[in-house]
Order: structure tokens, then sequence, then C-alpha cells
């Protein structure tokens, strides 16, 4: 009630002299509207999301080693307009292994078309390759 | 990096090699609201808030999927028991109604809708008989609707004449589909303590207190769990034993709760209305691929196969650890919550039953510590209608006695004897048919009546 009030009384103060009772009802009337339709329903909300701001997901490779599979797969991350926050590349008994993690709070387009574009690349190294949102890892290996 | 690298080497290992997935994404629908006296405009009602909950459930749960790397096998939904939402209808109007949540099943895009269903464990309704005399042939007529009954539990008893009523059911629904191995007695479940929010289809109903439209997560893993078993060797202590399967499910289980409110916002932000998020069940439910199983566990526990002696005691441990991993996991466990052992879902378990080391009786003492009950259990086609009463008779007196939720689905295959598999692909796999009892139980299973409530549902 009291952020109707406060409501109420921003929007007298900004009509100035143009204000009466019946105008300010109708303009935060509106407004209220307005509020309510942005709202998403009530419900009880995503636990495990990261406290930190912005959107990760954490990117990961393997397969059989190659020539080219990091430069290929940094090259789809970084068009998508994604930020590389931290890479662990390890050769282990021939095999190739990658950790990316990534920002995609900047990212163009979603999540999905991120995944095709890797997997395409994959498919030509032969390199399986996850895109998976860091509240994954969050939710499963954090208390 | 925020992570060790060995959790996210852990998790991604889980996902690609260790089958582990989300089970299932229910929609708990109520149908409350659906209630007339002329059939048809419970017909129109019921599917209309389908429609309107339901259009969104699939998309939803895929973009979930897409977002966590995560499959989520089934997405399914489940309905309050229809016996209710139609009570007064007469047997023919329930088949129509059966047939028209098929058609509502298929135009959402689900694989299967349960909550044909009605509660009876104290005394049948004229609505309730009507919805039993209809299910074989709305098992028969439809593809995708699951029924359930629940015919027992600890504060009513068990009803006698339910009991009877639904061997009847299972019978005749298995000779109405004949041509395809009885299939139709896949989708139909006796109960006894049936629970509200069931996620795992057959069994699923929104229960009478249930919100409007909520959703529920079956978790699965046991390939995860496998993995943890023999980390550990053969010469750790049951303690040790414990203690790893119990890291294990807390970690899926998080990963269930996590999917099933991101699915539970998406929805509701789609839909427009408030859909909730209901529990997660901590179960391991098999599949029939290889490491998916929960007999390879037993076996992997030092079993020479599940049948062995000490497999009840191994189940104990797995089925306990599973649930202390899991109940710290999660806000809200409900469910069944309990290692599922549907014979023909589990491709060790359908080795150890053609082999004669797992038996209806060893089957049986297994239900009593863990859920469900004899699931997916395939009988000869010619066990008789006073036999399979028996069979659900005892099943149910152990969930009873023991106040936990144990379950009868049985598939007499018709026209099929000891020995034979009845074949039904895809999740449901194939199962051995297992040999029944020839001692006569016909006096006592035409007794009728109630078998009066155990001691201890006098709590108060």
């Amino acid at each position: 009630m009291t952020e109707i009030r406060r409501l109420v009384e921003r929007v007298a103060e900004a009509m100035g002299p143009d204000a009466s009772p019946e105008r300010v009802e109708a303009v935060a009337q509106v407004v209220i509207e307005e509020m309510m339709r942005d709202r998403p329903p009530e419900s009880a909300g995503t636990p495990f999301v990261s406290a930190e701001p912005g959107e990760r997901a954490i990117i990961t490779a393997y397969g059989l080693d190659r020539p080219g599979i990091l430069a290929a797969i940094t090259n789809v991350v970084s068009n998508s307009g994604c930020n590389i926050l931290d890479v662990s590349q390890k050769i282990l008994q021939g095999y190739f292994t990658l950790i990316m993690l990534t920002d995609i709070t900047p990212m163009r387009g979603d999540l999905r078309t991120l995944q095709q574009k890797l997997s395409e690349v994959g498919e030509r190294l032969q390199v399986r390759v996850l895109v998976q949102h860091e509240d994954l890892f969050n939710a499963m290996h954090r208390p | 990096m925020n992570y060790d690298i060995r959790e996210i080497i852990d998790t991604v290992q889980m996902l690609e090699v260790e089958n582990f997935d989300i089970r299932t994404i229910t929609l708990g629908i109520s149908l409350r609201d659906c209630s007339s006296r002329l059939p048809q405009t419970v017909r129109a009602r019921v599917y209309d808030k389908i429609r309107r909950t339901a259009a969104h459930h699939v998309n939803v749960a895929e973009e979930v999927e897409a977002l966590y790397g995560v499959r989520i096998t089934n997405k399914r939904v489940s309905v309050t028991p229809v016996a209710l939402v139609a009570d007064g209808a007469s047997r023919d109007e329930f088949v129509a109604l059966a047939q028209l949540l098929d058609v509502a099943a298929e135009h959402v895009g689900i694989d299967y809708l349960a909550g044909f269903s009605a509660l009876v464990e104290k005394g049948m309704t004229t609505g309730d008989q009507a919805l039993i005399e209809a299910l074989p042939e709305a098992l028969a007529t439809t593809e995708r609707v699951c029924a359930s009954v629940n015919c027992g539990s600890t504060q009513a008893g068990i009803n006698g004449d339910a009991v009877l009523a639904m061997a009847r059911a299972v019978k005749e629904t298995a000779r109405l589909t004949a041509d395809r191995d009885s299939i139709g007695c896949a989708r139909l479940v006796a109960f006894c303590n049936a629970v509200q929010d069931n996620p795992f289809i057959a069994g699923a109903f929104h229960g009478v207190s249930e919100p409007e439209a909520t959703i529920n997560v079956g978790i699965s893993g046991p390939g995860v769990i496998l993995r943890a078993v023999g980390e550990v060797g053969a010469t750790a202590d049951f303690g040790t034993l414990a203690d790893a399967i119990k890291r294990m499910a807390f970690k899926i289980t998080r990963a269930g709760e996590l999917v099933g409110h991101r699915c539970a916002d998406l929805l509701s932000r789609k839909t427009g209305m408030p859909i909730s998020f209901g529990v997660v069940d901590i179960s391991l439910a098999p599949t029939p691929a290889e490491g998916d199983s929960i007999a390879e566990i037993l076996i992997a526990m030092g079993l020479e196969d599940a049948g062995a002696p000490g497999t009840t005691a191994a189940l104990a441990l797995l089925n306990e650890s599973v649930k202390r991993g899991g109940l710290m996991a999660a806000r809200h466990v409900g469910g069944l919550s309990g290692a599922f052992i549907p014979v023909a879902e589990d491709e060790a378990m359908v080795q150890a039953a053609r082999k004669g080391h797992i038996t209806l009786e060893k089957l049986e003492a297994m239900t009593a510590i863990c859920s469900v009950g004899l699931d997916m259990v395939a009988v000869p086609g010619d066990t008789s209608v006073e036999t399979l009463a028996g069979i659900m008779f005892d099943e149910f007196a152990i969930g009873m006695v023991n106040n936990k939720t144990t379950s009868c689905r049985l598939i007499p295959v018709w026209g099929k004897g000891v020995g034979e598999m009845a074949d039904y692909g895809g999740l449901l796999g194939r199962a051995p048919i297992m040999p029944v009892s020839k001692l006569s139980n016909t006096t006592f299973a035409l007794r009728g009546g109630r078998i009066p409530a155990p001691i201890r549902s006098l709590t108060n």
C-alpha cells in the first residue's frame, strides 16, 4: 500500500498544476496495469541460481585429439557474442578434453542456437560438445 | 573457474555414460472444475482444460532439456481421478471419456496421460463401479490413457469387492488386447495406499488435495548409483556403501529439483496461470538399457544374481541410502520415492526371472521394503481371476500393515505360458512369463467385504 501511495504522490508531482484527483487516479491505474502485465505469475522461484550477476554456461568437449578443435570452438563461441571467462584444455591418453566457462549474458540468439552450431563443429571434428547452463553444476555440486 | 574440473567431468560422465536422466516431468492438472450432469459438457470441459494447461508442456520440457543438457525421458500429464469428475456417469460414458482423454493426450503431444482412476479403498460409488467396469474397453480402445484403482489403505483396510473387480478387469483387459501380448494391462495398476503426487505413469493421478496445476518430477539414475557402488570396491563395509550411494543420490535429486522448478516457472509464464512445483520423487527407475538396472546394482553389491539370499537386505540398503541423499537435496520430496523393480523394464531382472532366480514370492518380499509392488510382472494367460485377486490381496496386505504403497501391475499374457516372453518394446521392455502357484484360493477370494484396517491405523 505504501508503494501505491508513493506512486500516486509521484504522479501528482509530475503532473504539477494539471493534477486533479481523477486524472492522477487514471494515470496510476494505467501504470499499475502495465506493471501487473510484466510480472510473471507467482511461482516458488527456481533455487540454485548463482548469486553472481549475469548468466554463465559451461561448454565441455571431448573426443579424439586433432589440431584445431579449440580454435574452432572458440570461434563459434566468440561469434555468438559470448565472453570466454576461463578455459581448461587437456590431452589425456590421446583424448582431447576441453572445459570452458562462458558469460552468455551478451549472447546473440539463444542457447539452443549456440548448441546447434557447436554440435555441427563437433560433428565435423569428431568431438562431442555439450553446452550447459551453470545452474546445473551449482545445484549438483554445491550444498 | 568456480567449479572443480572433477565436478564438471562427474556431471558429464553421469549424463553421457551412465544414462542419468530425469525420468519424467509430470504435469498434474485438476479436473475438479469440469464436473457437470451432462456427459458431453464434462467431456468438453475436460478437453479444454487439458489443452489449455498442457499445450506448452512438451515444448517447455524440451527447452529446459536444452538449457541444462539433461535428458527428460518422459513428459506426461496426470489428472484428477476421473471417477470423481464424472461420478454418476454410466460405463459407456466412462469409455467415451477415456477415448476423449486419449485424443487430448495426442493433441498436447504426450505419450501417456494418467488418472483414469478411482479411489475405492473403503467402498464404491455407482460411478466408481461404472469406471471399473469400463476399464477393459477403455484400455483396449485407447493408446495413451493409464488407469489405476486404489483398493486398500492402512486407514480403511482392503476392499475385497474392489480387489475382485480389479482382478476381473485385468483378466478382461488381457483378453481384449490379446493380439499385442495383453499390453493393455501395462496401463492398469491396482494400489494399496496410492499416493496423490506420484509423477510416475501408469499409477499417477492428480490427488484431490493438490493445487490447480503442479509439476512433479521423477528422477532416475540406476547407472549412476551402479558406478558409486562399483567405486567403493568389494571390501567396503555397509556404512561406506550407504555413504557412496547417498552422495550420488544427493546430486541427481538436485538436478531433478532444478529441472522441475525451471519447468514450473517457464510453464507458468507461457500459460499465464500459476503452475507450482510440487515434489521430487526420489525413485530409482530402471530402463531396458544396459547399466540402467536395479538388479545390476544388487549384483555389484556382491550377490551372484538378483534373487540370491541377501537380495531383500541389499535392496533395503540401496533404498534407504537413496532416500537419505535425496531428502537432504530437495525442498519437497514425495510421490513413491523408492527403488522400482519392474521386471519387464529391467533387463538384468528379466534375465534373473528367466533363470528362475527371481520368483513371484521373492519379488513380494522385496516389495515389502521398496516401492512399489509387483510391477510389470507377466503371468500365464490362463491364471484365474481368483488367483490374480489372491496375488493382489497378498501385496495389498503388505502395504496395509506396513503403512506403505504397494501395487500390482500384473499381465496375464493371453495365450502364453511359463517360459515364453511377452515383448512390448520401448521403455516397457519384454517380460518373461513367471510361474504362479497352482494352489486354490477361490473360497477366500470370493468372500467379499472389507478386510479390517490394522491396529496401527489407530494412531490418535
